[in-house]
């Protein structure tokens, strides 16, 4: 069967998926964290960093197909039953997504700390992951109501024109 | 008391409490930068203007904020001197504030 897949929604899909996996990757710092020894330091350290790489990919696909696509979704969001999709969630999660990768880029630098040794430094690296997993999740449903925004604007359109 | 937890520190080091800082002004500038844009339309425009898309020139804004405060307060050790504590205080805070603002201010306005 042959695959329609425009690189739309190949960027689309890659944003999310390195949305998450930033995400995921956060979580990890935050489990280890809790154990810190310096026998684990490394991978807290991996893990901080691919939280953080993951974070810039998902800006850089986000950003482009934001840019380049979205405006022809954002019209049909517009018109659609649902317009606080986007005037609501896309508009938080497009301006919320900047903390998120400042807090991932910020995550890296803690881990840099003693985190065996130093409480002040684990409590600090525990907030970072904690609140990048959080924010990153709210962001990751945004874009969920955003999804479904398209989608219901579509259907009624469908039902409107065969009535 | 054991060795360990005599050994053990409580202070950041220049480079993160630098950052921490750094993070907490950029996020709360992020937030404030997106209201402002919102509400007056010609400086939507010219941040347009400047990379071709207001979103763009924020993002990198932001980008440039938080890593230049954060070398410039690493070099200056200004935020060395505040409490580790009262940093992530500052830090958290400064995060819901941003957060919440964001999603109140689009909400409502």
């Amino acid at each position: 069967m042959p695959l329609n897949i425009s690189s739309s929604d190949v960027i689309l899909l890659a944003h999310a998926t390195f949305g998450v996996t930033g995400c995921m990757a956060a979580l990890w710092v935050f489990v280890e964290t809790l154990n810190a020894r310096p026998a684990n330091t490394g991978r807290i350290r991996t893990a901080a960093l691919v939280a953080a790489v993951c974070m810039a990919a998902a800006w850089i696909c986000g950003g482009y197909w934001y840019v380049h696509f979205y405006p022809a979704e954002k019209a049909w969001i517009l018109k659609g039953p649902w317009p606080f999709a986007h005037n609501v969630f896309m508009e938080t999660k497009e301006h919320l997504f900047f903390i998120t990768a400042i807090l991932a880029f910020l995550l890296p630098v803690a881990t840099c700390e003693k985190l065996s040794s130093n409480p002040a430094a684990r409590k600090l690296v525990l907030c970072i992951a904690g609140l990048i997993a959080i924010t990153g999740l709210a962001v990751e449903g945004a874009g969920a109501v955003i999804d479904h925004g398209v989608k219901i604007a579509l259907l009624h359109d469908v039902l409107k024109g065969a009535q | 008391m054991d060795s360990t937890i005599r050994s053990e520190t409580a202070k950041l080091t220049a480079a993160t409490a630098g950052f921490v800082l750094a993070a907490a002004i950029a996020v709360l500038f992020n937030t404030a930068l997106a209201c402002a844009k919102d509400a007056y339309a010609p400086l939507k425009d010219f941040m347009k203007s400047l990379s071709g898309h207001d979103w763009t020139t924020q993002g990198l804004v932001d980008l440039l904020l938080f890593v230049g405060l954060g070398f410039i307060f690493t070099i200056t050790r200004v935020a060395e001197k505040i409490n580790a504590n009262h940093l992530i205080g500052v830090l958290v805070g400064a995060v819901g504030v941003a957060g919440l603002g964001l999603a109140l201010w689009y909400a409502f306005f």
